[in-house]
């Protein structure tokens, strides 16, 4: 026999899950994290059995989109800032800066990408040390490309007119995730340049 | 799947025992693995990789903590629900896929992976190895990379709900021991997990793309392969980390599970709670340092081998401290023998009796003569295999009145557990003897060499106790289901228990709990305490209704309660404030 609880019943209680949802992401965080310290784990074990790191200068361009990356971040936190103060029109152009940035940093990466190619530095490479430079950044992009998604939610958010709370809410999540990943990266390319 | 994983296993030890025999009927049903009815090499080694695949990702890891983290976290917690019900749909319907994509590699030409479990590179990174490396190889990968993003999205909420959501009163220290365990399994997959993820990236690329990660050196037939300057040993290292993490995922829910069994069922409360506790914590911690223990024979520094030997013997401290407690836990207990209460303690025997040999393996030299032998098996197969599938009936049979609403019919679990509990003995035990003379694992039909001919008949013995015991699983699997439609109607607390999932009703709602969801003042372990009523006060009730069995620790120093109990003492039971409070 199943039936549904009375609306009063819930009303009771404050409603904890938007609290351990955030916690949720946290948690995500976290997990992601220790993804990608298991690929630099990789090239630490690999570097130090070989005696090789991958040996290059790191082309310009990850320079560039390590800049753009962080220009957008700076424009989420003021993103975020407009919309704790209700301005729903500068919440609008912070969050398409920040959109059109992520989307600029995601062409520099395969532009970086090309670069790497060009000068002799494939992914199908006997330094496996290279391939996995391919491999890291290229899991960070698919990050990327789920910060945009969150993002473009709390953007829908501004043109639909959700409630205040709701919006505060999701432009949370969209600045934990998307700092996060803004961190991650220049954390990537730090251990990159360190260890050639 | 476990039902399926049993039946592989059983195909595969009617191989071992019979290795010239041929058995038509297989033909039926295998057609051209089974030609001239005798299992084919190739499909023997698929046979035990999908086994090994199944029973420790897809029963043990999903079906411990996967089920029981989502029914008892929020029951005993007092929630109405996970923190995120849709990434739980999620994570089942992710579960589901994954399963379906490892089964389908049987319906395929080339048929599964056969790798084994862990799928080491070469065999895995080369299509064309063998023929499991193919076609059978990409879908194992896939199907695990769903399992473990579906994995994730339970753990994370696992830990999420526990940490944010328990009901008014319910600190930490008030949890029940299954809640810490599926806590701290879950932490256990959301660090471990990635790794294994990672790892498996790099393998795909090897695989598909013609990366060199793992690669090095290879000619096949008369064709060297372009691959140069990987590691096999990488994967290792990364499939490892998460490896041993997860035998601790699958055993951490078996331990909680039974330690709330067994002190129901003792009626008596669970011997040094917080040390329970602690032996969890320090388990989780140790286990992620653990992991070269699989790998002494791989030329490792011996240094290192060393110290991987060191941080192995420390978790049988943890170890240990939890199976003292269960003993004396039982010790003088008023045991009321349940169904559910001999699983419990057939866990508590496995795990013992599985965990010793642990400490023989765990020594990197003895490790160099019995690594990759039949030892190993029989380790394993008592320590996690029999240990946690018991921990998972014993949870089953405990809690089917919470799931289905009527009992298990009792006898029927009395047989199903006894003829188990003896035919996992009689498999897995002489398997030791084998190991220690040296037979490896994974081999065909290794009593074709002649200094092992001597363990056909040993074979023979240990497939028919597999047979005997898959037969009594029939009883469990008539009485799961008789029961779920005929079964006898369960009272709303039929194992007198503290734990808030029996303050729900019997019949399901959606909620948990029509009106407020109860609020807790103390501990789950409150049986049989001296001066109460009855032999159990659930967690709901208040001090103030149990005044002639208060302990002055009960108050955790609360000066006003226990001047409170001070009075009423003085003026009801002059004798007991005597003893407690001067």
């Amino acid at each position: 026999m199943v039936h549904t609880l009375k609306q009063e019943d819930l009303k009771q209680e404050a409603d904890p899950s938007l609290k351990a949802r955030k916690f949720v992401l946290w948690l995500f965080v976290v997990s992601s994290t220790i993804m990608f310290g298991g690929f630099t784990s990789y090239y630490i074990v690999f570097a130090a059995s070989k005696g090789k790191g991958h040996g290059l200068v790191l082309p310009d361009v990850f320079m560039y989109s390590t800049a753009v990356l962080v220009l957008s971040s700076v424009c989420l936190f003021l993103g975020a800032k407009a919309v704790r103060k209700q301005n729903i029109q500068q919440q609008k152009m912070f969050l398409w800066a920040a959109v059109v940035l992520g989307l600029g940093f995601g062409y520099l990466q395969v532009d970086a990408w090309s670069a790497l190619f060009q000068s002799g530095a494939a992914l199908v490479n006997n330094n496996a040390a290279i391939s996995i430079i391919y491999i890291v950044s290229g899991m960070h992009l698919l990050h990327i490309f789920g910060g945009l998604g969150i993002i473009g939610n709390s953007l829908w958010g501004a043109y639909t007119n959700v409630s205040h709370e709701k919006a505060v809410y999701r432009i949370e999540i969209a600045s934990i995730f998307w700092h996060f990943i803004d961190i991650l990266w220049i954390y990537l390319y730090v251990f990159l340049l360190l260890n050639s | 799947m476990a039902v399926i994983a049993m039946g592989l296993s059983i195909l595969f030890r009617i191989q071992l025992a019979w290795p010239d025999k041929s058995f038509p009927i297989l033909e039926t049903f295998l057609g051209k693995w089974a030609e001239g009815g005798r299992i084919k090499p190739d499909f023997y080694l698929a046979l035990v990789t999908i086994h090994g695949t199944i029973m420790v990702f897809f029963v043990l890891t999903a079906g411990l903590s996967g089920t029981f983290s989502n029914l008892l976290i929020p029951l005993q917690l007092g929630v109405r629900d996970m923190a995120s019900p849709f990434m739980n749909m999620l994570s089942y319907w992710m579960f589901f896929l994954a399963c379906i994509i490892m089964m389908s590699s049987f319906f395929i030409e080339t048929g599964p992976a056969s790798a084994g479990w862990t799928v080491y590179p070469p065999l895995s990174a080369l299509p064309k190895a063998i023929p499991g490396s193919g076609l059978g190889m990409t879908l194992w990968l896939a199907s695990m990379f769903i399992f473990v993003a579906s994995q994730l999205m339970g753990g994370i909420n696992y830990v999420s709900t526990v940490l944010n959501m328990r009901t008014k009163g319910m600190d930490l220290w008030k949890m029940p021991l299954t809640i810490w365990a599926f806590f701290l399994t879950a932490i256990l997959g959301i660090l471990s997990f990635p790794v294994l993820v990672a790892g498996v990236v790099l393998l795909i690329f090897d695989r598909s793309f013609g990366t060199s990660f793992y690669l090095s050196d290879i000619v096949m037939g008369t064709q060297v392969l372009p691959n140069e300057g990987g590691s096999p040993i990488l994967w290792q290292h990364l499939f490892w980390f998460l490896g041993h993490p997860e035998v601790y995922i699958v055993i951490m829910p078996a331990l909680g599970i039974s330690s709330e069994v067994i002190s129901v069922n003792s009626r008596k409360p669970i011997f040094g709670y917080h040390a329970m506790v602690y032996s969890l914590i320090g388990i989780t911690i140790l286990s992620f340092i653990v992991w070269g223990h699989h790998m002494f024979v791989t030329g490792m520094n011996p240094l290192l081998g060393g110290v991987f030997m060191i941080t192995t013997l420390i978790i049988a401290v943890p170890s240990a401290v939890k199976t003292f407690n269960y003993l004396a836990t039982l010790w003088r207990g008023n045991i009321r023998f349940t169904p559910a209460m001999l699983c419990a303690i057939g866990m508590v025997s496995f795990f013992i009796s599985g965990g010793l040999t642990g400490i023989f393996l765990g020594n990197a030299s003895l490790d160099i003569n019995l690594h990759d032998t039949y030892f190993v098996v029989a380790h394993f197969h008592l320590v996690m295999g029999s240990a946690a599938i018991f921990g998972m009936l014993a949870g089953v049979y405990h809690w089917y009145p919470k799931m289905f609403g009527r009992m298990m019919n009792a006898k029927l679990g009395y047989l199903h557990f006894w003829v188990t509990f003896i035919c996992a003995y009689l498999v897995f035990f002489p398997l030791h003897f084998l190991g220690l003379d040296g037979v490896p694992r994974r081999y065909y039909a290794f009593t074709e060499f002649e200094f092992m001919q001597k363990w056909v008949t040993v074979n023979i013995f240990v497939t028919w106790s597999a047979i005997v015991a898959a037969l009594a699983q029939v009883a469990f699997l008539f009485n799961f289901f008789y029961s779920i439609f005929r079964g006898k109607k369960a009272v709303q607390n039929p194992w007198e228990s503290n734990t808030l999932e029996w303050t729900t009703p019997v019949e399901h709602l959606h909620g948990n709990w029509p009106g407020e969801i109860p609020t807790v003042y103390r501990w789950p372990y409150d049986y049989s305490k001296p001066g109460a009523e009855e032999d159990f006060i659930p967690q709901t009730v208040p001090y103030s209704q149990t005044m002639s069995s208060n302990m002055p620790h009960d108050f955790e120093g609360n000066a006003e309660s226990e001047r409170i109990q001070r009075e009423w003492d003085a003026k009801n039971a002059p004798d007991k404030a005597d003893v407690h409070f001067h």
